[in-house]
């Protein structure tokens, strides 16, 4: 090790490949290992006062959306059994159902948050908020005002494009002076008559302000809530206007909250929603005990939830979130790690070739070929540790910088905050090493095989450019990216893309470990034309007796061109047969969608003179199965589609047991097998009340309505083309970035290792009678030589995995696709690679010259 | 000469190709040699004689292709690389025309090499001990670079005679060095002999370096083609050299 050590010290130089890799390499897989463990699913804000909380049992049908819930009764009386358990001071049901303030003629906030943003008045006690002026509500149209606990709602976190700018602004400010930023709500003057709406352009500094004042407070999920945040200036007495699943609505508010949301008296609350789905308990007693006894008492009606347990009841809508962000790290951290293989590969390939003298002396005075390969892999060791030590920290203090954009693009949910996470900069580092270990592997065993002769010869003439195990390796991994491409196919539809990138990794390796076959025909074609000049003379000799100089220089332009080829290729490959895949489906007419809002309430279907088409969910019993599914409203009966007609193996006739939403249990007759399962429209308004029509297609003319608008099927569909490339544009660019920015700072690192190490050779051609400028036009023609072989390899790669791609796409859909090759993407990225090619071979000679 | 004992190293008909067919080079053409421990033998001959070839295969840094060779008793021909590799590292000593000190280490980190590439840690003093024998005591922390030509040879010296090697070759120790310098590393040398009774193979073209050693052979063509005791003077030697040369032209 102390060998190791020295050689370290000595030379940093050239183990400066492998350390910048393991740096950018360690630095992105902690960064994005951060922020991926730094977003847990954590329960909402509004139960923090409520250390355990009961929900319905799992009806075991595997279906996350068929959390079954308790009628109204059930709950009530559950919470008054559950109340009287000893160190419970309150057990209190939560209905919460649609509403979404309307400010300015338009839907305000968070589409997907406003679907729980209504409850009782009664569970605000869960989440500790108290009335801050005015009174509690009690009759209908009275409601009680939340929204100063929460931060801002942001764009972001909802449906991106299709939400208006957030004109959602804290109730705090009451004047446009900005201290007023720091006055709690309390101070608002309860009564003060003031207009109720706001102007779009103070969102910023409020925002800024506010998210300030209450940082401490805002944690995730209870955040996002803060998209109701209400209108300044909303003090008792003043009117909102709202918009429910009924329709637009004007509220009387009676008292304002410290915390988000609307809270209606509790009879009120219990009609607008489906069904209780949470009872909260406030505690006085010890957690666990309360919860043993909780337990106890509520047997099989309900799981007790405490402790972690009670994350699980994050919003399906944050949750989503949480998951797109996930999908984008891990794909980061995938890339990240490909990178590092590749790129400590081929940089410990060159300094091995670089230094044959040196490890060929040290097997002259003794090293054995096992003690030459220890002391790569300690040397390696250290590098990587050292690079790993540096490389974590620097990417954990990126991450946090990373959260707001992170937000912004509704990855994380709005109060997303980075914490520490000593066990991803452990990992990180860990990786790292590992990473490095095994991208020296073929250097070092190579290495070891060095002839103690070589000690005593004087220029490396590079034998033998091909190794038998290159040759396997490269032809294997071929073979196995080309059968993975031949088979993808046959692999589900959302691992498709995986598939792909795996099979590219693949396929680039084995191109780098084949490139030097390559190299030889392309150099003779290439410098043909100037064979008689010296220049031509020396560059096609300087690379043939070279070859694995110009691989090792080759290989990062080979996966820069070739993986943002490919990546930009497939997305725009997906994203042609997606268009065509979704207009298929559409008649030409014009439909009516959500503005806004989570969906269209029955108002604005009504006023078009058409029927809610309702859709709830359902659990179907019959025997001893029990299923789950989506259910329209319309008919007379109760209708069974053929897959769950054979999975409750019920016939026409048949009389099944369904329970609704709101948990509600009626038996009914099955009228008759259909397309899909449907039921009276009026069971589904009676039972869920709560439910949203989600598109209409319309006949006449629109009547313009709050919260939804009419646009033809064909934009329509294309906005939701564009709104999954939107997301699907941020991956990529993302990626891009990464891959780009990581292989280019390796292209121009192999390349300056490269020149540095020649420096004997151009005094030599300089005493020869060479001028600086020749020198030049040699070492840059070579470079040129490396980034046209790499690129040439990169985009035979990339064109032969978008060939696979688009054959699976194809497959799938059942249509022929055009074929998308971002040439252009791929002539930007090779003209980076040149720049950066050229300036790094240019610097170390200019440097020697000057 | 003393034949009841084993001869430091013995080559029986040692011969030396390369490539094959027809462009095949012999290098080595069946070499009978015998150098006697406690003894300094220099070798010369013009260039291509094979002379730099026969101290590779002698030192087992290269394999005969046919032929054997055997160190202190030990025939190499079976040997496997990690067995050659310990086998050169306790019983081998090298000096090159070139010194070929590893640059990363100190004076005293590159003497002590050999002996911790054999798992040994260097006794305390011992390493310095060696370091004034070659006359550079208190050099013991500069690096190669900051040595002139004529030291690093001396450490290089010093790094191979540090494992007490039952025979020590040379391959143009002075070659590029200036003449006193030269003198200086083959005084080194001849000491080592007189004083340790070390045995020294040297490869030179250099009719005054052949000059400090017991005898002198002759090769040409791959051939022992004579021989001369050292005590001949530098002249003597010089002449024969140059009649050799003639002859091969």
């Amino acid at each position: 090790m102390s060998a190791a050590w020295a050689m370290v010290r000595h030379r940093f130089a050239s183990f400066a490949g492998t350390f910048v890799a393991v740096f950018l390499g360690v630095a992105v897989v902690a960064g994005s290992a951060t922020l991926y463990l730094s977003s847990r699913p954590q329960a909402p804000a509004r139960y923090d006062q409520a250390p355990v909380l009961v929900t319905p049992p799992d009806p075991g049908t595997g279906d996350d959306r068929d959390r079954r819930a308790w009628t109204a009764e059930e709950a009530a009386g559950l919470a008054a059994r559950l109340g009287a358990v000893p160190g419970v001071a309150a057990a209190v049901p939560d209905p919460w159902f649609y509403v979404q303030r309307v400010e300015a003629g338009r839907p305000a906030g968070d589409p997907q948050a406003a679907l729980v943003d209504g409850h009782a008045w009664s569970s605000a006690v869960l989440g500790g908020y108290r009335l801050t002026s005015g009174r509690a509500p009690a009759a209908p149209g009275e409601v009680a005002l939340g929204g100063t606990a929460a931060g801002p709602a942001t764009p972001g976190a909802a449906a991106p494009g299709k939400t208006s700018p957030d004109k959602t602004t804290q109730s705090m400010t009451t004047t446009d002076d900005q201290t007023a930023g720091g006055t709690t709500p309390g101070k608002t003057a309860p009564g003060k008559t003031t207009p109720s709406r706001t102007t779009p352009s103070r969102t910023t500094a409020d925002d800024r302000v506010s998210s300030g004042a209450t940082s401490g407070k805002a944690a995730p999920g209870g955040a996002t809530a803060g998209g109701t945040a209400t209108a300044g200036k909303t003090g008792a007495g003043t009117t909102i206007e709202v918009l429910t699943s009924a329709g637009p609505e004007t509220w009387t508010v009676t008292g304002t909250v410290d915390g988000p949301g609307f809270y209606l008296a509790d009879e009120e609350a219990r009609k607008r929603a489906s069904g209780v789905h949470v009872i909260g308990m406030t505690v006085t007693g010890d957690v666990p005990r309360v919860a043993g006894d909780a337990r106890t008492v509520i047997g099989a009606e309900g799981v007790v939830r405490s402790g972690a347990e009670r994350d699980a009841l994050e919003p399906v809508s944050v949750t989503r979130i949480r998951w797109l962000g996930a999908q984008l790290l891990i794909a980061l951290v995938m890339l990240g790690t490909f990178a590092t293989v590749f790129v400590v590969a081929s940089t410990c390939a060159l300094s091995a070739a670089q230094r044959r003298r040196e490890l060929g002396l040290l097997r002259a005075v003794g090293a054995t070929p096992g003690q030459v390969r220890r002391l790569m892999y300690a040397e390696t060791t250290l590098i990587a540790v050292f690079a790993g030590l540096i490389g974590a920290p620097a990417g954990a203090a990126a991450a946090p910088l990373l959260a707001e954009p992170m937000v912004r693009f509704g990855l994380e949910p709005a109060g997303f905050t980075v914490t520490r996470q000593p066990v991803a900069l452990a990992g990180a580092v860990l990786l790292g090493l590992v990473v490095a270990l095994f991208g020296v592997t073929a250097a070092a065993r190579r290495a070891s095989r060095i002839p103690p002769l070589d000690a005593l010869r004087e220029a490396a003439v590079d034998p033998r450019p091909m190794t038998p195990v290159r040759w396997v390796a490269g032809v294997l991994g071929a073979a196995a990216g080309g059968a993975l491409l031949a088979g993808m196919s046959s692999f589900p539809l959302e691992s498709q893309v995986t598939v792909g990138l795996g099979a590219a990794m693949l396929l680039l390796t084995a191109a780098a470990l084949l490139s030097p076959v390559l190299i030889g025909p392309l150099v003779r074609a290439v410098a043909g034309p100037w064979r008689g000049t010296a220049t031509g003379m020396l560059v096609r000799e300087g690379t043939l007796t070279g070859v694995r100089r110009v691989a090792s220089t080759a290989a990062p332009v080979l996966a820069t061109v070739g993986l943002t080829m490919l990546l930009a290729g497939m997305v725009a490959t997906i994203e042609v047969a997606a268009g065509f895949d979704e207009t298929a489906k559409y008649p030409e007419a014009n439909v009516l969608v959500p503005d806004g809002t989570p969906g269209l309430s029955t108002a604005a279907v009504t006023a078009q003179g058409a029927e809610p088409a309702l859709t709830t969910r359902l659990l179907l019993t019959h025997g001893d199965v029990t299923t789950g599914g989506s259910a329209t409203g319309g008919g007379d009966g109760l209708v069974l589609d053929r897959l769950t007609a054979a999975q409750l193996q019920a016939e026409a006739g048949d009389t099944v047991t369904v329970r609704f939403v709101d948990g509600a249990v009626t038996a009914l007759p099955v009228s008759r097998i259909g397309d899909e399962v449907g039921l009276p429209r009026e069971l589904v308004r009676q039972h869920d009340p709560d439910a949203l029509t989600s598109i209409v297609v319309l006949e006449d003319p629109a009547v313009p309505v709050i919260g939804a608008r009419a646009l033809p099927v064909h934009d329509f569909v294309m906005e939701e083309v564009e709104e999954e490339g939107r997301l699907v544009d941020l991956f990529l660019l993302a990626l891009i970035g990464l891959t780009a920015g990581y292989t280019a700072i390796a292209v121009g690192n192999t390349l300056l290792m490269a020149t540095a190490a020649r420096r004997t050779e151009f005094r030599a051609l300089r005493l020869a009678g060479a001028g600086t400028g020749q020198v030049l036009r040699v070492v840059s023609a070579e470079a040129l030589l490396a980034v046209a072989t790499g690129a040439v390899l990169g985009g035979l790669v990339a064109v032969v995995s978008l060939a696979g791609v688009r054959a699976a796409v194809e497959n799938e859909i059942g249509r022929d696709i055009a074929l998308v090759v971002p040439w252009g993407t791929a002539a930007v990225v090779t003209g980076v690679c040149v720049v950066l090619a050229v300036l790094s071979t240019a610097v170390p000679v200019l440097r020697r010259a000057g | 000469m003393t034949n009841h004992e084993t001869p430091a190293v013995e080559l029986r008909a040692a011969a030396r190709t390369f490539g094959s067919g027809e462009r095949s080079v012999t290098a080595l053409d069946r070499v009978d040699a015998r150098f006697e421990p406690g003894t300094f033998t220099a070798v010369m001959g013009p260039s291509g004689s094979g002379k730099s070839t026969l101290l590779h295969c002698a030192a087992g840094l290269d394999r005969v292709t046919s032929g054997e060779v055997i160190i202190d008793g030990v025939p190499l021909g079976g040997l496997s690389e990690r067995a050659l590799t310990r086998l050169r590292r306790s019983r081998v000593g090298f000096v090159f025309q070139s010194f070929n000190l590893v640059p990363a280490l100190t004076a005293a980190q590159n003497v002590a090499l050999p002996l911790r590439l054999a798992g040994r840690r260097p006794q305390r003093g011992e390493v310095a001990t060696m370091l004034a024998e070659v006359g550079l005591d208190g050099r013991e922390g500069h690096r190669p670079p900051e040595l002139s030509g004529g030291q690093q040879q001396r450490v290089a010296i010093a790094r191979a005679l540090v494992s007490r090697p039952a025979v020590l070759f040379a391959d143009e120790p002075t070659g590029a060095l200036d003449a006193a310098s030269g003198a200086g590393v083959l005084r080194l040398l001849r000491a080592a002999v007189d004083r340790h009774r070390q045995t020294i193979v040297m490869v030179t073209h250099d009719p005054v370096a052949a000059a400090t050693a017991d005898r002198v052979v002759f090769l040409a063509d791959g051939r022992v083609v004579g021989e001369l005791p050292g005590m001949v003077g530098a002249e003597r030697i010089a002449l024969h050299t140059a009649r050799l040369e003639a002859v091969t032209r």
